[in-house]
C-alpha cells in the first residue's frame, strides 16, 4: 500500500463541464475551500488562496501554481511551499482532480501527492494511525478530546 | 481552519525508532536515556540524541532526576501532531463532498 499520497473518488451528478469549474475558478473555490481565492486557472499561473480576514494578521494567506488546466478532463495545482520560492516537485504538495465521464454524471478523482518528497513521512504516520498497531491504539481513545478540540479549533 | 503544517514536528513522529520511544515513554509513563536504551536495538548516544530532537518539538518534558534527565510525553503536543495528519484527509473528504454538492446544484439549475 502506498501511504505516500491521499487519494479519493467520489461520483458527482453534474457533467464534467459543471464539475471542472466548480473546481478550477476562483468565485467557485470560494464556496468550497479557502475565503478567498486569486489565481487565474491556466498553466503555470500563480496566485494566492486565503484564510480567514484577510484584512487581519491572524488571515494565512498560501500560494499556489496552476499545474495542468485541461478543461473538462483535469485541473492540478501546487501548494503547501514557502512564498518565497517557486513551487517544486520537492517543496510543495500536487493536488489534481481527473474527471472521467460516468453515465450522465462524473466521477471525480482526487489525489494529493507530495508527502513523501517534503520529508513529512505522513505516509508512516498514517499507516500507523489508521492500523492502530504497535501500541498506538492504548493511547488514541485518552487523545480523542484533544483532537477533536484542536481539529475544531478554528 | 487549521491547515499549517507543522513539517519539524511531523518529521520528528516520523521515524520508527523515535515513535517506539513514543510508545515505550507513553506505556511506562516515561523514562530515562538508559532505561530506553535497555528496550530499543540502539546505543544510549543515539537514544540522547532522538529524545533531543523529540524534545525540541515538544513531544516530551524534561525533569532532572538524580543524575539523569527523565523524559516524559507531552499527550497534547502528540494529540496535534496526529490530528494534523489525520485532519488532512479528513479536510478533503469534507471539501470534495462540498464540490459534489456545488456542482449538482448547478447542473440541476441548468436542467430546469
Amino acid at each position: 500500500m502506498e501511504y505516500g499520497s491521499i487519494e479519493r473518488e467520489i461520483h458527482v451528478e453534474a457533467t464534467p463541464e459543471v464539475v471542472y469549474q466548480v473546481i478550477s475558478t476562483p468565485e467557485h473555490l470560494r464556496e468550497w475551500w479557502p475565503d478567498e481565492a486569486e489565481f487565474e486557472p491556466v498553466p503555470g499561473a500563480t496566485g494566492v488562496i486565503s484564510f480567514g480576514d484577510t484584512s487581519t494578521p491572524e488571515a494565512h494567506v498560501v500560494p499556489l501554481t496552476v499545474v495542468e488546466a485541461d478543461p473538462p478532463r483535469r485541473f492540478s495545482f501546487r501548494w503547501v511551499y514557502d512564498e518565497d520560492a517557486a513551487a517544486t516537485p520537492a517543496n510543495s504538495l500536487l493536488v489534481t482532480f481527473d474527471l472521467v465521464p460516468s453515465g450522465a454524471g462524473t466521477l471525480l478523482r482526487f489525489t494529493e501527492t507530495g508527502f513523501r518528497e517534503k520529508g513529512w513521512e505522513a505516509a508512516v504516520l498514517e499507516e500507523q494511525y489508521r492500523d492502530h498497531t504497535s501500541g498506538w491504539d492504548h493511547y488514541l481513545p485518552r487523545l480523542v478530546t484533544y483532537v477533536d478540540r484542536l481539529v475544531s479549533t478554528p | 481552519m487549521s491547515f499549517t503544517i507543522d513539517d519539524e514536528l511531523w518529521s520528528a513522529v516520523g521515524d520508527p525508532i523515535r515513535r517506539r520511544m513514543l510508545d515505550l515513554l507513553l506505556t511506562d509513563g516515561g523514562g530515562t536515556s538508559t532505561t530506553l536504551s535497555a528496550r530499543l536495538p540502539v546505543t544510549r548516544q543515539a537514544v540522547a540524541k532522538h529524545l533531543a530532537v523529540l524534545d525540541r518539538v515538544g513531544l516530551v518534558h524534561v525533569t532532572p532526576s538524580g543524575r539523569e534527565r527523565l523524559y516524559a510525553v507531552d499527550e497534547a503536543q502528540l494529540a496535534r501532531a496526529i490530528a494534523q495528519l489525520s485532519s488532512v484527509g479528513a479536510t478533503w473528504d469534507a471539501r470534495l463532498r462540498r464540490i459534489k454538492r456545488i456542482a449538482e446544484a448547478i447542473q440541476r439549475n441548468q436542467e430546469s
